[in-house]
């Protein structure tokens, strides 16, 4: 996964054979990428599988023990103030001076920067107008999440590092969450994003990196990761009473499984053998229960990638 | 220096006037950390000066009870305002990861630092100020004017030595809800051998050599002596400046380790 080609001026991440052991165990085993400017790149992995890690060491909390890492043309182990002014980060679980409030925390990581956003538009943009005078102690948890992005976002920064930015929303607050971090792409931030949620990282980011014992086992865009695009589509339905898969007409598939009474049907050719299929019942005067076309979703994948789902018979029985 | 044309120091020590007033706000805004670290020396003060006020100390040249036990309470009250409230304080920002927080900003470590130890400063300033006005006024205690440069001296000296332990022994709290516990189990014993509760002259021996090592007993000895009205001259105790001199040193070691270590690096 090494990019082997130079770094070019488009580049906001650059990381090339990243090592890093603690002690006898190495956490991360010689990962590779690049982070376009202005895209939003997004590590996926188990917990342990050295995400944290990883952008840990992007955001200059922890020292590597080989490789290079360029962060906006700088390499954070060095600690330039001049990083940090232009890097927001949104860390796991980091509290704030709790008796101040939130309009007043805004103000003060603001003075920090040597360019930054007014207090107002931040209170407005991640919607906590109506907290602006709250001490942070007394803000629920999804309030205090979008408060850290407030204060992430202070300096205007041009690589926001987001690390399960939405861990604890409501869906709602979710939506609102991912429509703030679009906005903020359209402004031409790069967003570097960690996170559990498959929808998140579908919904987000422009290219995936699926990480796995310290090192990354795919690459790619959320729709093609994995070979996701060139995965067989998978044709589902009930099969009707009475019926077997000798009734079936032919189709273009020689992947066809039965559990139960549920029927699995996996083609390159969907659209053939839907027809094929719902003629067939048609001509039959059958319905066709829980009928669906769909190609493998990113959680699939993931799962199969990180091991945690291979084994399609438990899947199916589970269901 | 390419930073300090990009960062002109005058902005930096604003920085640190702002964090100054930062804290200050939050400090005072949380009665349990704030109002009761800065009222427990006073009232040891006001049970303390009342039950003897008037009375006479037995040995020490039977000097007025309070002219002790007044510069004691202020030794205490720098104690509890800085090492006390420090460590406490610097525990739970760092197990909350409010430090961990800090150093992701463009805010230099050193600035945040001044700015937080700025802060105590100014607690101390105000914990002597009230500790003084009430010595003064309520319980006869005087000031001389001989006097006053070592007093202010020891202050400083005092303040220095116990922000700095208190910032540096957070190293040895393995967690915030153990900071209060290590704390008091630090300072309140050597507070009972140190002279700041009860006279230890008639103390033996051993136990007075073992106050005599730490901080505490050296910087209530020199306050009592500074208040003692039968000190002539201008009441500088170079045993126990030595002594604190001598932690300031190991306080600032401790300090600077605990800080230069990076937040966030677990293993």
């Amino acid at each position: 996964m090494t990019s082997t080609h130079t770094q070019n001026e488009g580049s906001a991440v650059l990381v090339r054979d990243l090592r890093k052991s603690y002690g006898e165990v190495a956490a991360v085993r010689g990962v590779g990428f690049e982070v376009a400017k202005g895209e939003v790149f997004c590590l996926l992995g188990p917990n342990g599988a050295g995400k944290t890690t990883t952008v840990e060491i992007l955001e200059g909390y922890r020292t590597r023990t080989g490789g290079e890492v360029t962060v906006l043309g700088m390499d954070p182990a060095d600690g330039k103030r001049e990083l940090r002014e232009r890097v927001g980060i949104v860390l796991q679980q980091c509290g704030v001076q709790s008796d101040l409030t939130v309009a007043e925390l805004i103000e003060m990581y603001g003075r920090y920067h040597v360019r930054r956003r007014p207090v107002d538009e931040l209170v407005e943009l991640v919607e906590l107008t109506e907290k602006r005078d709250v001490r942070a102690k007394n803000l629920s948890g999804g309030q205090r999440r979008r408060l850290d992005l407030a204060l992430a976002l202070v300096g205007d920064p041009d690589l926001v590092f987001l690390d399960e930015p939405t861990t604890g929303f409501d869906p709602a607050a979710r939506r609102q969450a991912w429509s703030t971090i679009r906005s903020l792409c359209e402004l031409g931030k790069t967003i570097f994003l960690t996170t559990h949620y498959m929808d998140e990282a579908q919904f987000l980011a422009n290219r995936v990196a699926v990480m796995r014992a310290g090192e990354i086992i795919a690459f790619g865009r959320p729709d093609e990761i994995g070979g996701r695009d060139l995965r067989p589509a998978e044709v589902r339905f009930v099969l009707p009473p009475g019926r077997s898969l000798d009734d079936l007409p032919e189709l273009p598939s020689r992947d066809i499984a039965l559990t139960g009474d549920r029927v699995v049907v996996r083609t390159a050719e969907p659209v053939p053998a839907t027809h094929a299929i719902t003629s067939w019942a048609l001509e039959q005067g059958l319905e066709l229960e829980h009928f669906s076309v769909a190609q493998p979703s990113l959680e699939d994948i993931y799962l199969e990638l990180t091991g945690s789902g291979n084994n399609h018979a438990i899947e199916e029985a589970v269901r | 220096m390419i930073t300090a044309q990009a960062y002109p120091l005058k902005r930096d020590l604003g920085l640190v006037g702002w964090q100054i007033r930062y804290e200050q706000r939050a400090f005072w805004r949380n009665r349990g950390r704030g109002v009761f670290t800065f009222a427990f020396p006073l009232m040891f003060l006001v049970i303390f000066a009342s039950l003897f006020n008037g009375q006479h100390m037995s040995g020490r040249g039977g000097i007025p009870y309070n002219d002790f036990f007044v510069p004691g309470i202020l030794a205490y009250g720098v104690i509890t305002t800085t090492f006390v409230n420090m460590a406490i304080s610097t525990a739970i920002l760092r197990d909350e990861g409010v430090l961990k927080r800090m150093q992701g900003t463009p805010l230099p470590r050193w600035a945040y630092v001044a700015g937080r130890i700025g802060s105590t400063i100014v607690i101390v300033g105000a914990m002597t100020v009230v500790t003084l006005a009430l010595g003064v006024i309520a319980y006869g205690v005087h000031i001389s004017a001989s006097t006053l440069p070592a007093v202010i001296v020891v202050l400083v000296l005092g303040t220095i030595v116990f922000t700095a332990l208190g910032i540096g022994i957070v190293r040895f709290i393995p967690n915030a809800e153990a900071a209060p516990v290590i704390v008091n189990l630090t300072i309140l014993p050597l507070t009972f051998i140190s002279g700041i509760w009860f006279v230890t002259d008639s103390m033996p021996t051993w136990l007075q050599n073992i106050a005599k090592v730490f901080p505490i007993r050296a910087l209530a000895d020199q306050l009592q002596h500074a208040f003692d009205p039968r000190t002539s001259g201008s009441g500088f105790r170079g045993e126990d400046l030595q002594t604190l001199a001598i932690w300031a040193v190991v306080g600032i070691v401790l300090m600077v380790r605990f800080l230069r270590r990076p937040q966030g690096e677990d293993v």
